[in-house]
């Protein structure tokens, strides 16, 4: 009676254990399928390529944003207090178009685009309009905001 | 831009992970109950001890998923619980087939040492930089290992040598290490000089082009050392993988035209080569008596060892391997036999080598089919991350892309192997073989993928 019992429950474990691991894949293919759904239906929510982050270390005056968050980066990313950047920062020393941070597959640029208060790397200024390299982990100050960026 | 980062929920891979885990412990249990039955003995009694390794495997996991929840990372949710899920898989035959001592062993040499490494090429994407910058040095360092133990390595019981040990240290096996070497100096030079090459490539005999032939002297002559090494260690496996490697990554780095010209030079040396060898060179009887095995297993033929008879025939030789193989796979059936109820240690090295085998046995082949689908979704999602890269990141993507091919290289040549569809060269089974230097690379290069698939974020809203 007692490996009768025994050998039922073997059974319906490793009938468990088929059932547990397709249970897997059948999420795993429900994943991958919503994912291209996205793609084909061109509802994909929009791709953005990020080769680094900007981690704020202190935020101004901006008050949408907190120290300590991370801002991703594009290859190409346009800082500023004017709508068309694709990172608008609101604090007050903030110039219309400030600075430009570009990614060339290796090395991370930034360039003041002539701003009034000027853009910092690691207490440097940045004359306008010269691109300069600069290295993960080094602070960038734009005004009042101070960041870090993150590679 | 909609500014919105914070420890993003990573619902899928949370829940997948604790299926994962479920499956490690109804599995790990059957087993044991399974074990002790076969012995006689109470069926309870080696419950506890079994729970430890799935134990082990949930709480590494869930820590690497908080560790990238907390990260921010947006994409690729299903690398890690389906390599988990192929480890665990693996991980049951071992402890069936080695006992307690070879799972630990799995574990502390090659799992968790991978896993901590996954966690810091997360936390540290620069590293990647880093591996870039320092490609020659790391690339030489592989080189060097694997010459060094070609001459001066750990003879075993064939007469190989394959692991090299230096003083008090593990025994470590460069010829894994040299094939992410491999990947690494591949994707570095073509990233430094692919584009150039490309730009001075040059028509040759009409449509196909041809770049100077010195923009390949580097990549062949570090290809071509390595085969030395691995032919003078009589690796044949890793040189096979060597070979794929190099071609999936010149087909993936430059223009079709130009790898179709290269791969035709290439296809006429070899050929030219080969029918040189073929007069002067004996083949070895390693791959002779192989791939004899390999087109009759039952085979009566005699072996010759230095034109003398050795008494062994062709099927008591390297054909028994295969036969076991074969009578493990058709006595495991649809279901299996039951964890703990087969025999696949009749099977030579059915921890791994022959781990599918082993598998499809006491599993069955609804779980071998499994296994299959398993690996190809995260070779599928690994080349996803290459995809979805920058298409500036020539480098990156090229690693992925190289990572991606030796998976697939090897999972191939050994399923083929064991299924007797290709002859049998011997290595190991991403994740799930025993041998903890395959393990640690293999969760290196998914640690590479991880960290350089953080560079891919998925907008929210």
């Amino acid at each position: 009676m007692e490996l009768i019992n025994l050998n039922t429950v073997l059974f319906a474990g490793k009938w468990l254990l088929i059932g547990l691991v397709y249970l897997i894949l059948i999420i795993i293919v429900i994943t991958v399928r919503r994912e291209m759904a996205y793609r084909t239906r061109g509802q994909e929510r929009p791709v953005t390529v990020a080769a680094g982050r900007l981690k704020v270390i202190n935020a101004g005056s901006d008050t949408r944003i907190q120290p300590g968050k991370f801002l991703p980066l594009k290859p190409e990313t346009r800082l500023g207090a004017e709508t068309d950047n694709d990172l608008i920062l609101s604090d007050q020393y903030i110039s219309k178009h400030h600075a430009r941070l570009h990614w060339d597959g290796a090395v991370w640029w930034v360039e003041d685009l002539g701003s009034s208060n000027g853009t910092t790397v690691d207490g440097h200024i940045c004359r306008p309009r010269n691109p300069q390299p600069i290295k993960g982990g080094a602070s960038l100050q734009l005004g009042d905001m101070v960041f870090e960026l993150m590679v | 831009m909609n500014i919105r980062v914070q420890p993003t929920p990573r619902f899928t891979e949370a829940f997948l992970l604790v299926l994962v885990f479920l499956t490690a412990v109804l599995g790990f249990v059957l087993l044991a109950i399974g074990m002790q039955v076969r012995q006689g003995e109470n069926p309870w009694s080696g419950l506890l001890s079994a729970l430890l390794p799935p134990l082990v495997i949930g709480v590494s996991t869930m820590s690497l998923h908080i560790l990238m929840r907390n990260r921010g990372m947006r994409v690729e949710q299903l690398i890690l619980p389906v390599a988990a899920l192929l480890f665990t898989t693996g991980l049951l035959m071992i402890w069936r087939l080695q006992g307690p001592s070879g799972v630990w062993q799995q574990l502390l040499r090659g799992y968790l040492p991978g896993m901590a490494v996954i966690a810091v090429l997360i936390v540290r994407p620069r590293w990647v930089e880093r591996i870039r910058r320092w490609a020659i040095p790391i690339c030489l360092v592989g080189l060097l290992l694997l010459v060094t133990t070609a001459f001066l390595g750990m003879i075993d019981e064939t007469g190989a040598r394959l692991a090299l040990k230096l003083g008090s240290l593990p025994a470590i096996q460069p010829s894994e290490i040299i094939k992410l070497s491999l990947v690494i100096f591949l994707a570095w030079y073509i990233d430094r000089e692919g584009k150039e090459a490309e730009g001075r490539a040059r028509p040759f005999l009409g449509w196909l082009r041809l770049p100077p032939i010195h923009y390949f002297l580097p990549g062949a002559l570090f290809t071509a050392l390595a085969t030395l090494a691995l032919v003078k260690m009589s690796d044949f496996g890793a040189v096979l993988i060597l070979a794929f490697i190099f071609a999936g990554m010149l087909f993936s780095g430059f223009e079709t035209r130009i790898f179709l010209t290269i791969s035709a030079i290439g296809l006429t040396l070899i050929l030219i080569v080969s029918l040189i060898l073929s007069f002067t060179w004996e083949v070895p009887t390693v791959i002779r008596y192989r791939f004899l095995a390999f087109q009759n297993p039952w085979s009566k033929e005699v072996i010759m060892l230095k034109g003398q008879t050795t008494g062994v025939t062709v099927s008591e030789g390297p054909g028994y391997q295969i036969q076991q193989s074969i009578d493990a796979i058709v006595s495991g059936g649809l279901s299996g036999a039951g964890l703990g109820f087969g025999t696949p240690q009749y099977v030579p090295l059915a921890q791994s080598d022959f781990i599918f085998a082993a598998i499809i046995e006491e599993l069955g082949s609804i779980i071998g089919v499994a296994v299959l689908i398993l690996f190809a979704i995260l070779l599928l999602r690994i080349a996803r991350v290459a995809l979805l890269l920058p298409s500036e990141q020539v480098f990156e993507r090229l690693l992925v892309i190289g990572i991606c091919i030796h998976f697939f290289v090897q999972v191939f040549i050994m399923v083929g192997g064991t299924l007797n569809v290709l002859p049998v060269t011997g290595v190991t089974i991403p994740f799930l073989s025993q041998g903890g230097m395959a393990l640690l690379v293999n969760l290196t290069e998914i640690g590479l993928v991880l960290s350089l698939s953080q560079r891919v974020e998925v907008q929210a809203g």
